[in-house]
């Protein structure tokens, strides 16, 4: 949540209204909102990158790195948008309502999309969280031969791989 | 001569040029100022191999280590060119907009130059490539020919320890190299199938890394990251060859942080000093009784242009400029290789290396196991660029394919032409007011063409060894990214036509030498530049003492 947001509640809660700090409270989950595209990230990235016997990539938290970028702002409120429209196109009220079928349709149709703005916005989105999930410990642990260079070197380096 | 100054030789450029320039003087008696624009790198705790991101690191940027410059416009793309396009199955095309991206420049400032980040291939060039113009009327002749050059390769590979194989084909030796070649790597190897199922030789590489311990330096232990600079220094990079050895003479002063932003002239076509800058910002004036210029083809001009147009008299300063024509292909083989295991550019194909090798088109190239060093960054590069998709498939996909990687790079001939050019940068200005190098590159349909067999034969060869799968391929045809760069003072006999002559001594200036790569008439077929420049800079050193202690000029 940002400052002005916390400034926003505290000048809600001043005026004592409970309905009115619901209202506001609601409307930061609502389409458009910072908590909003939070949320659809974190479904997003579990969707491109779910783990497979391992922690997919919102349990690893990298959805919050793409937050903390500031160049994909703009294009991630976007993306979301046309997400959440689609899915309104689906009958339900945005993309977080969508069940896992419909998520991953839904994410299909972004990369097969002929809007530019959309297409980036998966092809970055892809390429960020795919970079740091498959960068985690705990990813590289599972496969062979992804530790550091040094100090060892590869003794085995003639050798078929194990 | 200039009594003032206090040592007899300055050197700018502490690179593969001036850290053997250095040497060669110290070696034989001359004093020595060695100056770097960039820092001192020090290999045991700059170059971060043992930590856990170690993939998502490049070689490590320190303040001033990285000089600016920019470029003209790129080539505009015309054709069809289905080998040439650069790009990935999972990321797409690398260029989109139909012209050349001018993306980098890649260098490294600092003591050891761009030898720090280098893979560390060990070549001499091909006899005939030093012959292009009159062999097959193209580019210029070196005024030297390979028999003049070979007693300093000898010496060059004996300092270095440059581990290789007895024999190179055209490239005939006086003395075997000081070390063994490595062993090959499992998928030098696989590679190696595929090549004698074509016909083509495969051989291990001559590397300057150690099979052995040589000089107090420690084997190589086949981590397979020598781009991200080597912490065991068995790595032969200047700094730990030349530079240490121009030291332990005791004649050596080494600079690190200090650019030459201008060269000063005097009466009798002799230059007089160098203004140097600080970390500071102030500037430092130091005379010289004779200056070797070794900071490479982009900043060796820029520094003359800068300076008035020193040396500049053909007006060839800044042209003939050639950069680095390469093709890497990547594919998928059934069976997992592993490739980053071991030193990257263990096997080569020189088969095609002479300059009438490739069928139809002047101008060599040579092929090479590229499986360790395609910048494919681990884990992350792989399921990002090898492995399209995402979701369940995609996890899946990368869990199965993971280590199936195989890499086949060629580099070539580069010709020069007068499009082709390091020029000073009309609006743009470093620290301290000098203006930055500005690169225009320009293919013609001849490089074109020698990038076209390149590839077509890295896809056959890549196919013959099982991995038919191809996922990415990178050109220079739409992508520039030059390591190697030669030519922007080419040396002649001709003070018309060159900047220096075959001593590597500006035509007029008495006391002004040149010892990089720009004094390269023509590129080689694909060779690593870095030996031939150690070689031709240990030979430039005899040349200065000889000249100096006939002239009585120190």
């Amino acid at each position: 949540m940002k400052r002005r947001d916390v400034i926003a509640l505290l000048g809600l809660l001043s005026l004592g209204g409970a309905a009115v700090l619901w209202r506001n409270l609601a409307s930061l989950w609502r389409p458009g909102s910072n908590v909003h595209i939070a949320r659809t990230l974190a479904a997003l990235a579990d969707v491109m990158f779910p783990g497979d016997g391992i922690p997919g990539a919102s349990g690893l938290g990298l959805h919050n790195r793409i937050e903390a970028m500031p160049d994909l702002t703009a294009l991630m409120t976007t993306g979301v948008d046309w997400l959440d429209k689609y899915a309104v196109r689906q009958g339900v009220s945005d993309f977080l309502a969508l069940d896992e079928t419909g998520r991953l349709a839904a994410v299909d149709a972004a990369f097969a999309s002929h809007d530019g703005d959309t297409r980036q916005f998966v092809l970055t989105l892809r390429y960020h969280l795919g970079t740091a999930y498959y960068s985690e410990p705990v990813v590289k642990a599972v496969f062979a031969y992804t530790g550091p260079p040094q100090p060892d070197g590869f003794a085995d380096f003639g050798d078929r791989p194990a | 001569m200039n009594d003032d100054a206090g040592w007899d030789v300055v050197i700018a450029g502490a690179g593969a040029g001036g850290a053997a320039t250095a040497y060669g003087l110290c070696q034989r008696g001359l004093s020595v100022l060695l100056l770097d624009a960039g820092p001192r790198f020090d290999p045991a705790t700059d170059y971060p191999l043992t930590e856990a991101d170690w993939e998502a690191r490049d070689f490590p940027e320190k303040p001033g280590s990285t000089g600016a410059v920019t470029f003209a416009p790129g080539q505009k793309l015309i054709g069809d060119e289905p080998l040439l396009v650069s790009g990935s199955r999972g990321l797409g095309p690398a260029v989109t907009n139909g012209v050349r991206w001018m993306e980098k420049y890649h260098h490294v400032r600092g003591i050891g130059g761009s030898t720090l980040h280098f893979t560390g291939e060990a070549h001499r060039i091909h006899p005939d490539a030093m012959k292009m113009k009159s062999r097959f009327g193209v580019a210029a002749d070196w005024p030297i020919d390979y028999a003049e050059l070979e007693p300093y390769y000898v010496r060059a590979e004996q300092l270095i320890g440059v581990a290789g194989p007895a024999v190179q084909g055209a490239r005939w030796r006086s003395l075997g190299f000081p070390l063994p070649p490595h062993p090959l790597s499992y998928a030098a190897r696989t590679l190696g199938s595929g090549a004698a199922a074509l016909g083509l030789g495969w051989q291990a590489n001559s590397r300057a890394a150690l099979s052995l311990p040589w000089g107090g330096r420690p084997p190589c232990n086949y981590c397979g990251a020598c781009n991200k600079g080597c912490p065991r220094g068995d790595k032969g990079s200047a700094d730990v060859t030349f530079v240490t050895a121009a030291l332990a003479t005791g004649r050596c002063t080494v600079r690190p942080d200090s650019p030459v932003v201008r060269i000063e002239t005097g009466p009798g076509d002799r230059v007089t000093a160098v203004l140097v800058g600080r970390p500071d910002g102030s500037i430092e004036r130091i005379e010289c009784r004779n200056i070797v210029l070794a900071c490479g083809a982009v900043e060796t001009p820029r520094l003359l242009l800068a300076s008035d147009g020193l040396g500049n008299e053909s007006g060839e300063v800044g042209r003939n400029f050639m950069d680095t024509l390469e093709v890497v292909v990547g594919a998928l083989h059934p069976e997992p290789q592993h490739g980053r295991r071991g030193l990257p550019s263990d096997a080569i194909c020189w088969d095609f290396n002479a300059p009438d090798a490739i069928p139809s088109v002047v101008g060599g190239c040579r092929f090479y196991n590229a499986s360790g060093e395609s910048e494919l960054k681990g884990l992350a590069g792989f399921a990002m660029r090898a492995v399209p998709g995402w979701g369940r498939a995609h996890a899946q996909s990368v869990r199965r394919l993971w280590g199936h990687s195989l890499y086949v790079g060629a580099i070539g001939e580069r010709l020069p032409n007068r499009d082709s050019r390091v020029e000073l940068d009309p609006t743009t200005r470093d620290r301290f007011g000098m203006p930055v190098a500005r690169i225009a590159s320009f293919l013609d349909a001849p490089d074109i063409a020698r990038l076209r067999f390149m590839a077509a034969k890295s896809h056959e060869l890549l196919a013959a060894s099982g991995a038919e799968r191809i996922f990415e391929s990178y050109s220079s045809w739409d992508w520039f990214s030059a390591t190697h760069v030669f030519g922007t003072c080419r040396m002649g006999g001709d003070a018309e036509s060159s900047v220096v002559d075959a001593s590597g001594r500006s035509h007029r200036w008495r006391n002004l030498w040149i010892t990089d790569a720009s004094v390269f008439p023509s590129s080689g077929g694909g060779e690593a530049p870095s030996l031939t420049i150690q070689a031709l800079a240990l030979r430039t050193a005899a040349r200065l003492v000889q000249h100096s202690r006939d002239s009585r000029s120190y």
